[in-house]
């Protein structure tokens, strides 16, 4: 499933004194089976954008494709395409209603028409995949369950459509470390082996240059720079003029080389950081 | 230096439906001196948030003591004058929003408290000042995104100014600048202004900044030291729940492989210079 956005501009409250334009002038294309990462400061638009993405709202100029046609032209069903592209929103666990995990999963594929043992077998799927043994978890209360369960029970609600694309808002915010890891470990299986598009919204850069295949970077409501992350990481101007920052492990290699030493700078975990420091330190003491 | 805080022996059970219990915090006792930064750590469901709610009263123990300046929280006299003292700023800014402009939510605890107008609105002008929200003084708080309602809440609190600043995850929502600010802020009311910090969070980083970090897990105090101390040395955080931040974590890999990196090294800054 392919996403453009064309000449996308949307305005808030156009014609009230409030009226703030949150988005000026977008394109952008999201391809089948990538992993993007949206990036901006707190007010930047990223989550106004994402909302075009599944048609919550209506570019008030220019327009959002997905798969080559226009998403508001009338008869394209809007809400077929809501559960081909998910959207899980900030603190999903707030959106959890029902009595049990198994009827708050089963809400999204009845919504869409499905009944008795398919979508029975869909929440079963989606509980395993997110790792919620089925038995275990599906006569719980929601209510009862532990922050990162939550998420991860939200999380299979979405995954119960059947979704091509997901599109995560922080959808790790406030969880432990060790939780966080996890769920977003989750996050990469499904890309990976499920082949799904991932779309994650984030403040966290680490994560977000580890993960991605492509970053978008918006600055008030503008597409400031787009591309692999050791492509936007090496732009540090713009991404700090941004309200951003380059991951600490950029801005250390950065450092370094400009000291003069010839180390690599698109490295994004600690432990290849290490590996490349050393093998650096070994051939400069040889 | 004085403890602001002291907690004794405490436990908080909380009730659930029918005679079913979970205790929250059990039999932990700690001071927090008047002045100093507490950072306080632990993973998901250790019990940090509980155990900060009992840091203005909103919790009371189910057994044990909890004293703020020599007042008990369990006395419910004291919990005006406790509240006063001590300012809390949850996690959530919606829950915490209640005037319809920016500038009107940060004078409602002052006008709360009784103050003059005028002083209401000069404390209300340097507060959005320093939180960086002065050019959204007119604008109703929906307007806002997560990040800046955060600064808000904040806001609301600091211009109160109490002794003792609560803050449970404060910057889970903010973006990179956003938090520097809002930490560059805290870090300001405590060494200037003098004012008592106990922040949770998630963020490892954020906890090297402290004077003292507490790790919490399972409703006990695990560790208790300089941020040095706790993220320096090889202690396993991982089976916390937690994690090693970048620096320490990189700093120990050199080391291992060969590279002499001075103890102590906490900041990418300090780590920076000892590489180059």
């Amino acid at each position: 499933m392919l996403i453009e956005a064309r000449h996308l501009s949307y305005t808030y409250m156009p014609g009230t004194p409030f009226q703030i334009q949150a988005l000026k002038d977008i394109n952008l294309t999201v391809h089948k089976g990538e992993f993007v990462g949206v990036i901006g400061e707190t007010g930047s638009g990223k989550t106004t954008l994402i909302q075009h993405f599944n048609g919550l709202l209506k570019p008030t100029e220019g327009e959002l494709l997905v798969n080559g046609e226009n998403v508001w032209t009338e008869g394209t069903g809007l809400r077929q395409l809501r559960s081909r592209i998910a959207l899980l929103f900030q603190f999903p666990e707030h959106q959890l209603f029902e009595e049990t995990v198994f009827k708050d999963i089963a809400f999204g594929p009845r919504n869409m028409g499905l009944e008795g043992s398919e979508v029975e077998k869909r929440v079963r799927y989606s509980m395993e995949l997110m790792g919620l043994k089925y038995s275990l978890y599906k006569d719980r209360s929601p209510f009862s369950l532990s922050g990162g369960e939550k998420r991860r029970t939200a999380m299979a609600g979405i995954m119960a459509m059947d979704p091509e694309v997901i599109i995560l808002d922080e959808p790790a915010a406030g969880m432990d470390p060790l939780g966080r890891r996890k769920f977003m470990e989750k996050i990469c299986m499904l890309h990976r082996d499920e082949k799904i598009t991932v779309i994650l919204v984030t403040h966290n850069m680490e994560e977000v240059s580890r993960l991605a295949d492509r970053l978008f970077v918006l600055s008030q409501g503008k597409m400031v720079l787009e591309g692999k992350p050791s492509l936007v990481f090496n732009s540090p101007d713009t991404i700090r003029e941004a309200g951003l920052d380059i991951p600490s492990l950029t801005y250390l290699l950065t450092r370094m080389r400009e000291s003069g030493k010839e180390i690599r700078t698109d490295i994004f975990t600690v432990e290849e950081a290490g590996e490349e420091i050393l093998r650096f330190c070994g051939e400069a003491n040889r | 230096m004085e403890a602001i805080i002291q907690v004794r022996n405490l436990t908080h059970d909380y009730q659930l439906s029918g005679n079913e219990m979970i205790r929250a915090i059990e039999d932990l006792s700690l001071e927090i001196e008047e002045g100093s930064y507490v950072a306080l750590v632990g993973p998901n469901g250790s019990g940090k948030s509980t155990l900060a709610r009992h840091f203005n009263a909103i919790l009371t123990p189910t057994s044990g003591e909890v004293m703020v300046d020599g007042l008990s929280t369990a006395d419910e006299q004291n919990c005006w004058e406790i509240r006063r003292r001590v300012g809390m700023v949850f996690q959530n800014p919606d829950n915490q929003i209640v005037a319809t402009t920016v500038e009107e939510d940060v004078a409602f605890g002052l006008e709360n408290l009784g103050v003059a107008p005028e002083l209401i609105r000069r404390r209300v002008a340097e507060t959005l000042d320093m939180i960086g929200l002065s050019s959204y003084a007119q604008q109703p708080p929906h307007l806002l995104s997560g990040g800046q309602k955060q600064k808000l809440s904040i806001a609301g609190i600091i211009a109160m100014r109490p002794r003792c600043l609560v803050l449970d995850e404060p910057t889970a929502m903010l973006d990179p600048r956003g938090r520097t600010e809002v930490l560059g802020t805290v870090k300001q009311l405590n060494s200037q202004e003098k004012i008592t910090v106990v922040h949770i969070t998630h963020f490892m980083e954020e906890a090297l900044e402290a004077d003292q970090v507490v790790v919490l897990a399972e409703g006990k105090i695990v560790r208790i030291g300089e941020p040095q101390e706790i993220f320096g040395g090889e202690l396993n955080l991982e089976e916390l729940g937690l994690e090693v931040p970048t620096v320490p974590k990189l700093a120990h890999i050199l080391r291992q492989g060969g590279l002499k990196i001075p103890d102590g090294v906490l900041s990418m800054e300090q780590l920076v210079n000892s590489l180059c």
